[in-house]
């Protein structure tokens, strides 16, 4: 039978079918690619099934989609608890059983996982207009995820949490004594990774998504809170650029800066087209180690 | 003359229409139905318009959809007043008490509606992307919606609102306290909504029950009991959820806000 690779999932997928098994992206649409290299990750068609385990979803919706899990009964998958939309009556809840090691209060993982189990259906939303990502994972293959990007994950992807150290310190002008930190990316991102079988993450990504493979040692600009997932072969680290300004006034100059990551090669990075506004504009008098500082 | 009956409000409309006169879907696409039996609420095409009574209302946009309303001679509606996006200046608009007092003041819902009348143009929109739902009420139908869902509903539709039972429901049911709810008497009337994200209406049969977030449920009829049940999940403080048991049709909304953040 032929095959073939789906761009999005990187698995083999079958092209008689109308979207991928794997990852529920449509089969029969040719790649968007911007003159600049990002790929428009196309929206999973409303009613498209994925596989995964024994079990199957369907995502329903367009503009805030829904994620219909049809678990068998040795299948369960694990989300955060403001996710769940609805239950059937059959589909047994509970709070998760934290595994070892896992510190999520420390994370920036919900504190609050619950589990589904099967047989039953049970049904996952996040609450901002966007776009369901379906990663499939293979074994022993892991992923750094945006800290509240996390919809749902089945029972054979594990989670730990990741300390990003990626920070800057600010002044206040009007308190010189007083020094704020700024996370950027976030302080911890998520890491899921399959064990021994292959598993599947959803992530919930706001307004439109974007991906890019950056070959060896190619580097990118990013704005911090774009950043959606990477692999993670992919090094990401602060950059300060300071534009030229003929505003000669030295606190305006502050104002003027842009706070990028930059992100290296090789591997794939995505982006969501929303993300939230820079932080503050005060000065900044620290950064995290291997910050790269540009001035024009 | 041929017809051609809608699926979404069993309405009829000329064979060959693109949308339903009564309440705009379109009929030239089959029906969406999730394996799990949920039904897309129809996505009502940019411009597309249709009647009640003496007037039109054609739907503008698509991510923030716009209601806006052609009202004829005799016509009215009433609405939130927050949710009128603009109106003709000559349009006469009028402030009518919504009853409850101090009640619904408590229950966080406005003590006053809008009122506009015939014939001029207004229109109303809501402040997130969504869908509107338009639902058609025959004489003699029950509609009960959550707080703040109701764009706007025609004159002939009476407005009253319903206290959620049950103690539990009111500590934790995360609808507040009240749902509105619109009766239709001996004529038929409109009544839209607008859900947040994406909406879905499932039908449940006699007794089939259905485990919903609160914060989800968008509406649905006066036949279907709701009520607040803990899940026991083995925590401290085990959550409610909404448990819609049938006859009748729910609606749910895909975005919503969790009611322990609310």
């Amino acid at each position: 039978m032929a095959t073939y690779t789906c761009q999005y999932c990187r698995l083999s997928s079958d092209p008689t079918g109308v979207s991928c098994p794997n990852c529920g992206a449509p089969v029969d649409v040719r790649a968007i690619v911007s003159r600049t290299g990002w790929v428009q990750q196309p929206p999973i068609t409303d009613l498209a099934r994925i596989q995964f385990g024994q079990s199957r979803l369907q995502i329903e919706g367009t503009q805030v989609p829904v994620a219909d899990f049809d678990l068998t009964a040795d299948d369960w998958i694990f989300f955060s608890h403001h996710v769940l939309l609805w239950a059937d009556a059959s589909a047994q809840l509970a709070a998760m059983d934290v595994p070892s090691g896992w510190s999520s209060s420390n994370a920036g993982m919900s504190t609050m996982m619950w589990r589904a189990s099967g047989p039953g259906r049970v049904a996952l939303a996040d609450n901002e207009a966007g776009e369901v990502i379906a990663l499939p994972l293979q074994p022993a293959q892991r992923t750094w995820v945006r800290e509240g990007r996390f919809l749902a994950a089945n029972s054979a992807v594990g989670y730990d949490w990741h300390d990003n150290q990626i920070f800057f310190e600010t002044q206040s002008p009007d308190e010189p004594d007083q020094q704020e930190k700024h996370y950027p990316l976030g302080r911890y991102g998520d890491i899921f990774g399959a064990g021994q079988v292959p598993g599947l993450l959803l992530l919930h990504a706001p307004g439109n998504t974007f991906i890019r493979d950056l070959a060896q040692n190619e580097t990118i600009l990013l704005q911090p809170s774009a950043l959606l997932y990477r692999d993670l072969t992919v090094h990401v680290r602060l950059f300060l650029e300071y534009p030229t300004t003929n505003d000669f006034r030295w606190r305006h100059k502050h104002e003027q800066r842009n706070v990028w990551m930059q992100a290296r090669g090789p591997g794939r990075v995505a982006v969501q087209s929303i993300f939230t506004k820079p932080e503050s504009a005060d000065r900044i008098v620290d950064y995290s180690y291997g910050t790269t500082i540009q001035r024009w | 003359m041929e017809r051609i009956e809608c699926q979404w409000c069993q309405g009829h409309s000329p064979a060959g229409s693109a949308s339903c006169e009564i309440c705009g879907a379109p009929l030239d696409v089959r029906d969406t139905v999730s394996d799990s039996g949920w039904r897309e609420t129809p996505r009502l095409r940019d411009m597309t318009e249709f009647r009640f009574s003496n007037s039109t209302c054609q739907v503008e946009g698509e991510l923030v959809p716009v209601a806006e309303l052609t009202l004829g001679q005799g016509d009215a509606v009433y609405f939130e007043h927050h949710a009128m996006l603009w109106k003709d200046t000559q349009t006469p608009i009028t402030a009518v008490n919504a009853g409850g007092g101090v009640k619904r003041m408590l229950g966080g819902m406005p003590l006053m509606l809008g009122k506009a009348k015939g014939v001029g143009r207004v229109a109303f929109s809501r402040d997130q992307p969504g869908e509107l739902v338009v639902l058609p009420l025959h004489p003699g139908m029950e509609v009960d919606a959550r707080e703040h869902a109701f764009l706007v509903a025609s004159h002939t539709v009476a407005y009253s609102f319903e206290r959620i039972k049950g103690l539990a429901n009111l500590l934790h049911g995360g609808n507040g306290m009240y749902l509105d709810r619109f009766v239709t008497a001996g004529a038929p009337g409109l009544l839209i909504l607008h859900g947040y994200g994406n909406v879905f209406e499932r039908m449940l049969k006699p007794g089939e029950t259905i485990l919903v977030e609160p914060g989800g449920f968008l509406y649905k009829d006066a036949s279907v009991q709701m009520n607040a049940v803990k899940v026991p999940i083995r925590m401290q403080r085990d959550p409610y959820l909404a448990e819609m048991v049938g006859p009748g049709r729910v609606g749910i909304q895909s975005m919503y806000v969790h009611h322990s953040s609310e």
